[in-house]
């Protein structure tokens, strides 16, 4: 059962989100690898769930990106999106980057988010387990970083583009095609995380305003966000715990899909 | 035709075994401040020649946290250049306006600029370079954005009587009142840099500013970028372009013989490819449009970060070198073809030492620049029957 592709109007323009499934309802908020498209695990959500996953001005065919310049407007883009979608407090699952999102949105407004799954989340700063670069990588060196299984496909593309573009000799034009959702989804990312980067310095202050219960959910082998983040928003959060996925990295829902859906259902329906 | 000397102020001193990148993350403890001494004071006597063998000016720029450029901050030099010339014009090309908060500071410091050298300052602006963005944490997303604002209120605070307010996005300034103001009025010469950018032509093209295409690309590129923004000018902005509004930045070097410029040459030319250019291409997210992207994209392969051979450097005219009659021979047919009023030539570059740097400028000064000033003298290369191109 896939998940079909809709076009939505928002206040900052026209987005896509996937929806499909029935039951209790599920955000998916990605990373800023922009996955959403054909991910197995969102299938599997979808068996018992009404799954929803936006993607966020700047990834796929989403507009608006120039609406939006931090996570301010991204919060409230969410909630746009909430009220468009009629979505009172659903469950909200995000990867990394889409983990913090979820957060900003749960401290800031807890009446609507009804529970949580933080999937090795980015937003903060510890130091001594800074987050690794994304920005100024060359891509088969971020993929190390992404995935446990180097095998992956997603992983063999991006250490197919770094021989593309390291042997400089070669002379070879990139196909634009090739290049501009890189550039359109890694500006997005730059707008809400160059700077401070990939964190919100006020955001541990505010962590004891989330009241919805929360599931942390840590990729044992995660190599760009250290596994200090993991537990900091367990420890932190009131009403959190903390499950280990055993080989997988930091693109989770990429390589442990059955995994992941079955942590998350179980989540939802002790809640 | 008015020709300049410009300066990167490169550092010769990385070690050979060092093959990392020149931008942002190269150890700064590969800097010898005891060479640095030596190298800023040579660098600044090159540039103080120039006045003397008859240039129209220099240029000076600026980059951070690399061995490329070691000049920071140009306007502490062109400040140093202020008081030892006398004559020629002093172009920074330019100050990052992203990297200066407020920008008022731009305002500021090129106003001291133009007094202090009796209205000599050429005022340039530019985004900043791609590294530049890693090493100050700048958010590459609003590049353009606060480029333009700072723009805005730069201007405001040398035309418009202050106090004035400047309230937008990324500034906001209850109090715009630059002491002092500059010499030139309404305001200093204004050149900005470019590396096919579409935005920016848009922008130069409007202002009626002067567009310096970004070195180091295969000549096609260039005629290209040049021919695009005289189209944008005409098309867009709706006039026909003076060749003063576009500048032409290459390396040159001259000696008695060809097969001696390039014995002498070669090893500090490709110094500076694989040693100072590796990193300098690094695009950070969201600082170029996709349309320009599409654009630069297309030149990437042609910039000179991939040459080999030196038959690619000579082919694609990547550095002029020669005798005097093969350097007048290439830059008068480059001139024409690229129909710019403004020629900037590197006389050093990479690891170019002292006394060649110097006998490059006596040579390029006595035997060629007389014939480039015979062959345009009212400044204005053109090719016979681009105009009637043009209005047909």
């Amino acid at each position: 059962m896939g998940l079909v592709t809709q076009r939505l109007e928002t206040q900052v323009g026209t987005v896509e989100v996937q929806r499909g499934g029935e039951g209790p309802p599920v955000v998916y908020l990605h990373s800023a690898q922009g996955e959403g498209q054909s991910l197995m695990f969102l299938d599997r959500l979808a068996e018992h769930h009404a799954v929803t996953a936006p993607m966020f001005p700047g990834f796929g065919e989403s507009e608006g990106l120039e609406q939006i310049d931090d996570m301010d407007d991204a919060v409230f883009h969410l909630l746009d999106l909430w009220d468009r979608l009629s979505l009172e407090a659903p469950c909200v699952v995000g990867l990394s980057l889409g983990g913090w999102m979820a957060v900003e949105l749960a401290t800031r407004y807890p009446d609507r988010v009804g529970s949580m799954v933080l999937i090795n989340p980015a937003g903060l700063y510890l130091r001594g387990h800074e987050i690794k670069d994304i920005f100024g990588r060359p891509p088969g060196e971020l993929a190390e970083d992404l995935f446990y299984d180097q095998s992956h496909p997603v992983a063999q593309m991006m250490h197919a583009l770094n021989e593309l573009t390291a042997d400089v000799g070669k002379q070879i034009e990139i196909p634009f095609e090739m290049v501009k959702p890189i550039v359109t989804t890694m500006a997005a990312t730059a707008k809400l995380g160059w700077d401070p980067y990939l964190h919100n310095p006020k955001l541990p202050k505010r962590l004891w305003r989330v009241s919805c219960p929360t599931l942390v959910v840590h990729g044992a082998e995660d190599r760009l966000i250290p596994a200090a983040h993991c537990t900091y928003y367990a420890d932190h959060i009131p009403n959190a715990h903390q499950e280990h996925v055993a080989r997988a990295g930091h693109m989770l829902p990429w390589e442990r899909p059955d995994e992941l859906a079955d942590l998350v259902r179980q989540f939802i329906r002790r809640n | 035709m008015r020709v300049f000397s410009f300066h990167l102020m490169p550092y010769p001193g990385l070690p050979d075994d060092y093959d990392g990148p020149a931008w942002v993350t190269c150890p700064n403890q590969l800097f010898d401040p005891q060479l640095g001494t030596q190298l800023y004071n040579r660098y600044i006597d090159e540039l103080v020649y120039a006045e003397e063998l008859g240039f129209d000016g220099v240029c000076v720029n600026e980059h951070h946290q690399n061995a490329y450029g070691i000049m920071p901050s140009p306007n502490l030099i062109a400040a140093t250049l202020a008081r030892e010339t006398s004559r020629m014009k002093i172009a920074v090309v330019g100050n990052a306006l992203p990297l200066y908060d407020p920008p008022t500071r731009v305002a500021e410091e090129f106003a001291m600029i133009d007094n202090i050298s009796g209205g000599r300052l050429i005022a340039g602006f530019v985004v900043g370079g791609g590294p530049e963005y890693y090493s100050f944490s700048i958010n590459p997303a609003f590049a353009r954005e606060k480029f333009q604002e700072a723009h805005d209120l730069i201007i405001q605070a040398w035309t418009e009587p202050g106090p004035g307010e400047f309230i937008g996005k990324h500034y906001r300034l209850r109090y715009l009142n630059s002491w002092p103001r500059p010499v030139q009025q309404p305001h200093p010469e204004i050149w900005v840099p470019g590396a096919g950018s579409v935005e920016t032509m848009e922008f130069v093209a409007r202002h009626r500013y002067a567009y310096m295409g970004i070195p180091y690309f295969h000549f096609s590129v260039f005629e290209r970028t040049f021919g695009m923004f005289r189209d944008i000018c005409r098309e867009v902005a709706g006039y026909e372009p003076d060749p003063s509004q576009a500048g032409w930045l290459t390396p040159i070097y001259v000696a008695e013989t060809d097969e001696q410029a390039r014995a002498e040459y070669e090893p500090h030319f490709w110094y500076w490819v694989r040693k100072l250019l590796p990193g300098i291409t690094i695009q950070p997210p969201g600082y170029t449009t996709v349309r320009s992207l599409q654009n630069i994209l297309k030149g990437a392969a042609h910039f000179a970060v991939n040459l080999q051979t030196w038959d690619q450097v000579v082919e694609g005219r990547y550095a002029i070198v020669g005798s005097p009659e093969t350097v007048t021979e290439i830059l008068l047919d480059s001139l024409e073809r690229l129909e710019t009023g403004n020629l900037l030539g590197l006389f050093q570059l990479g690891s170019l030492p002292g006394p060649e740097t110097r006998r490059n400028l006596e040579l390029f000064s006595s035997q060629v620049l007389p014939k480039l000033r015979e062959r345009f003298p009212d400044g204005v290369p053109m090719r016979a029957g681009v105009d009637a191109e043009v209005q047909s």
